[in-house]
Order: C-alpha cells, then structure tokens, then sequence
C-alpha cells in the first residue's frame, strides 16, 4: 500500500533501508515525525497554518493539505511511527518536471545553536544562497530527446552558481537535451513560467502576501515547482508552486518575514527574465 | 571657503582625536572624507557610475545626494574629500534619523574579517531579526525646544519593541527626555503619512528594487528628515534619501534582495506607526 515517492527530489530519501517519506495510492504522503524537534515544530506549524483564519484561502492552495499524524511502518523497518499524513503534491501528474528552491538569501535564524548556525551559513556561502537569496536544492526533469528524466547529482547541484542556477531554471523548461551542454531553448518557458496561471503569476500572489503577513517566518523552506510533461489530453501543463518543509517554521512576532521575501523576489526576477528572453528570441539557439 | 562641522550628523564617522571627518560649507555642499582601505574608493567609484548611469530613472535620483566630484580641501592636509549636496541646508530645524538597511550588512566580497565582525554587529542589533537597524537619530521636542539623541550604547542594544518606540519618538511632540509620557507621535501623518510622505517615498523606492540588477547597496544607510520650523503651518517637508556607499558592489544581473527584504520590513513598521496614530484618538 505505502510505496517510496518517485519524485522526491530533495530532503531525505526513503531507500536502502533509510528512514523517509512514503506514498499510497490515494494522493497523501506520510513524512516521518523525525526523532528532533523538527518532526514537531513542522506538525506545530501545520496544525496551526490549518486553523489560522489570517491565512487568505487563494494563499492556503500554496501550502499542501494536512491531514493530522497518523501512526504507519517506517519505510526502514522500524515499525510504527508517527508520520505526518500530507497531500502528495505530485500525485495528479503522470510524468512531473520537478524543482526545489530553498528561499532565502540565509537558512539559520536567530537563536540557533552555533553547531547549526557553523552548518548553514557554510552552505549558505559555499551555494547561491548568499548571492542570489535561493539555491536550487532538487531537480528531476523530463527530457523529451532521451524520454527520460534527467537529474543531475546533488552534488553538482550545490555547486552550482548563477550561471548554474539560471541554466538550471532554463533548462527547466526546455525540450532539447538536458544532459549535454547545448544552450536550453526555453521552449515551455511560456506555458510554464508565463501565462495567467503559470509559476510566475503564482509567485507574485505568494508575494503580495509576504510583503506584509507577519504570521510565520518560514526559514529554510522551499518553493516546489511542478508541472506535466505527458502529452495527449489536453496537453495542458498544470504548472504549480508549492510551498514545502516547515521543520524551521517560527511565529512572525510581528514582523515579515523580509529573509524569504527578499529571496522570493530575487527568484522573481530570474524567471521573468528568463520568460522575456524566451519571448524575445526569434530562433532557437539563442 | 568657509567651512565647519555638520551640526546634524546622526550617524558616521564624525571629526574626532585627529582624524578628518565631515565638513559643510555655506553654499549647501557636504564634504566627505575619503575613508581609507578602498572605502572611499568604492563610495566615489559608486557615485561617479550613479550620476552617469543613464538608466537610472529620474524620481529615484532624487533619492540620492547629489554628486559634485572630489576635491582636495586645505586644513585636511591636502587629502581628497568627496563632495556631495549637504542635505540638510534647506532644514532650519532638522529631525534626522540613520537607518541601516538589509538583514546583513556583510557581503560575499568582504574580508573574512570584516564578515565576522559583521556579523556579531547583526546579530546584537535587529538587523538579522527585523531587516534594519536604526544607526542614530535625532529628534526636535517641541515642548524643551531644543534637540534630544538617544544614548548611542542604548540604542545599540535595542530590538524590535525599542525600535518601535523609536519610530514613535521620531514623529512625537512631547517631552522625550520624560521616559513617563508615552510619545503622543503627533506628527506621525505629517512626516510618515501623505502623497508626499516617507511611507509614499519608501514604496517608490521598493519598487525600483525589486528590479534593479545595477548596484548592491550593502551597508548603505537611508537617511529620514523632516522640518520642526512651522510644522503646523507648513508641514513637514519630509524626506528620504539613500547614504553611505562605500561598500556598494555591482548587481551582476541579481536584484540587490538583502536591501529588498529590509526595506519591505522597514516599510511595515512604518505603516503601523502611521495606522495605530490615525486609529488612537488621543495620546
């Protein structure tokens, strides 16, 4: 009945024995209650983000449904453990193109021990955190040519620095071959990016909420980006912007959360520039 | 040329044991010193590509001293000073305050050393909680009419609830050497609100970085100041500007978000002020 995801692309991963998320057949996903505070702090945020009325509805569609804590088989033999039962944001794709953004231009935030303060702000610097306000932290996507998925090690991934990141987020939505050094052609950027339901006009309604809700400061937490690559049907792509892992979710004390909003809208700007480079463009290759 | 020391400096370096600091003359003109180690460098660098920079457009220029070259200046032992629009000259009775904005004020290209002690500064002050930190300020009471300034050790160790008071103080017209009277924040409407206000001014600002890639304005300060003289029958005058660039670095192509995210706080508490004054019916 629970099964591994398919499309995990950051955070840990339930194979080879290890403690992770599982799936069933019904559209939820069940992330373990981990052995520290974050299992908890993240069930925390979850109970009281269902039940806060400040929260606007259209703003409540970003965040994945929450379904309580249920006890279920750890996916590495341990037997029952509580899991956060959570809607599988994925589950109505066939064949989903899938990117994780860490938001934020620092992942540590005050009152942290020095051991995770040391942790993050290393990797912070060593990545794109500190320059651009987001890393990219996943990534699966579908690469028509080779019929597969491509995706790149996670190593490679980190390493990555603007260049990296806004090739990544070109090939994001391309049609050529991902795994080669030819230059992305962009040629979903306008389905997936553009349009009035595209990720674009998504982010900027996430936005215009944290440019003054002071409810939660969601630090270390990931925009997930998806969208279809079956084709047949309606072709349509279902872009989606979700956001993901509240494990360091803290109350907003009265002030905004300026560290994720400052990286939202540096995000921002990479993708509407790669949306108006792509509009730009006469030809491929460019 | 005559010259003599700012009467409203907040913030800065100021001229003390030996050392330069900053001059004004009678013809509304600052003079900076060129701070060493490539600050000074950097900050005329910053000016000389800002003033030529043509797609800069001109409602945000206004947020900026205007920039008049370098020069050297006798008394200073020839050394060179950067020459700026004094923006005060047209105050009589200036009410200033120094914020510095960004929820860090280090930067990838800066020392090892200078992070750190960065960082120590941030994390004591509300620059990593809240996005700024309020530098200094100075403030006209209307009722000893004369200036009163915070003690600066006290304003270092202040947090997000000081920092609201301050606000307060920044725009009130009762006694605020009287810890006992609550700011009354009578001007709160005249100088934060208005079509020509901070809060309109600071959105202007918002909006031309949330997409421009030209310059990182790390450590750069913004600077409010308002007129006491006539306040009533005049208003306030209120103005914004952008200070201190001696760490701005090039956008590369990537919005300047560590300025953004502090700004957009900056910009909330400011708003609230000016929303609890309207609601309060008295003081």
């Amino acid at each position: 009945m629970l099964k591994v995801p398919e499309h995990q692309v950051a955070g840990h991963i339930a194979k080879d024995g290890k403690l992770g998320p599982l799936v069933d057949d019904r559209g939820r996903f069940y992330k373990p209650l981990q052995g520290d505070a974050r299992g908890e702090n993240e069930a925390k945020f979850y109970e009281s983000f269902s039940s806060n009325k400040n929260v606007p509805d259209h703003i409540r569609g970003y965040f994945p449904v929450y379904h309580g804590v249920q006890l279920v088989e750890a996916s590495d033999g341990s037997g029952k453990l509580p899991h956060m039962v959570l809607e599988d944001v994925v589950s109505s794709y066939v064949k989903p193109s899938v990117m994780d953004v860490k938001i934020g231009s620092r992942t540590w935030y005050p009152d942290v021990s020095e051991e995770y303060f040391n942790k993050c702000i290393k990797k912070d610097r060593a990545t794109t955190t500190v320059s651009l306000g987001f890393r990219v932290s996943g990534l699966k996507i579908f690469d028509c040519q080779e019929s597969g998925f491509w995706r790149p090690d996670k190593r490679v991934v980190l390493a990555y620095k603007a260049d990296g990141a806004r090739t990544a987020l070109r090939k994001f939505v391309s049609s050529n071959s991902l795994a080669d050094d030819s230059v992305p052609d962009c040629a979903y950027a306008s389905e997936v990016y553009g349009g009035s339901n595209g990720i674009l006009m998504q982010l900027l309604e996430v936005k215009a909420w944290f440019e003054t809700q002071t409810l939660y400061h969601f630090n270390s937490c990931s925009v997930l980006m998806v969208y279809e690559n079956e084709s047949g049907g309606d072709e349509e792509r279902r872009p989606q912007v979700k956001l993901v892992d509240f494990a360091h979710v803290l109350d907003g004390n009265g002030v905004i959360d300026h560290n994720f909003f400052g990286g939202l809208c540096s995000f921002i700007k990479f993708i509407q520039d790669i949306l108006e480079s792509s509009d730009n463009r006469c030809e491929n290759g460019h | 040329m005559h010259l003599k020391a700012p009467e409203h400096q907040v913030a800065g370096h100021i001229a003390k044991d030996g050392k330069p600091g900053p001059l004004v003359d009678d013809k509304g003109r600052f003079f900076k010193p060129l701070q060493g180690d490539s600050r000074g460098e950097i900050e005329v660098k910053f000016y000389e590509s800002f003033s030529s920079n043509t797609e800069v457009p001109d409602h945000i220029r206004r947020y900026f001293p205007v920039y008049h070259g370098t020069q050297a200046v006798e008394g200073s032992d020839g050394a060179a000073m950067i020459v700026l629009e004094n923006l005060l000259s047209k105050y009589s009775k200036p009410s200033v305050m120094d914020v510095k904005m960004g929820s860090r004020t280090w930067y990838p290209e800066a020392s090892e050393e200078y992070i750190q002690k960065c960082l120590r500064k941030d994390a004591r002050s509300t620059t990593v909680s809240s996005g700024f930190r309020i530098s200094g300020f100075e403030v006209y009471d209307h009722k000893e009419l004369s200036f009163w300034k915070p003690d600066r050790k006290l304003l270092n160790g202040i947090k997000v609830d000081g920092v609201r008071l301050a606000l307060r103080k920044f725009v009130s017209s009762n006694t605020l050497s009287d810890t006992s009277s609550k700011p009354d924040a009578a001007f709160a409407s005249s100088v934060y609100g208005g079509s020509n206000g901070v809060l309109t001014q600071l959105l202007e600002l918002k909006t031309w970085f949330e997409n421009q890639t030209f310059y990182h304005f790390n450590s750069c300060s913004i600077l409010i100041i308002y007129e006491n003289e006539s306040i009533h029958e005049d208003g306030a005058r209120a103005q914004v500007k952008l200070v201190d660039f001696a760490h701005v670095h090039d956008g590369n192509g990537v919005i300047d978000h560590n300025f953004l995210g502090g700004l957009c706080s900056f910009i909330n508490f400011v708003r609230d002020i000016l929303q609890s004054s309207d609601e309060s019916t008295d003081n």
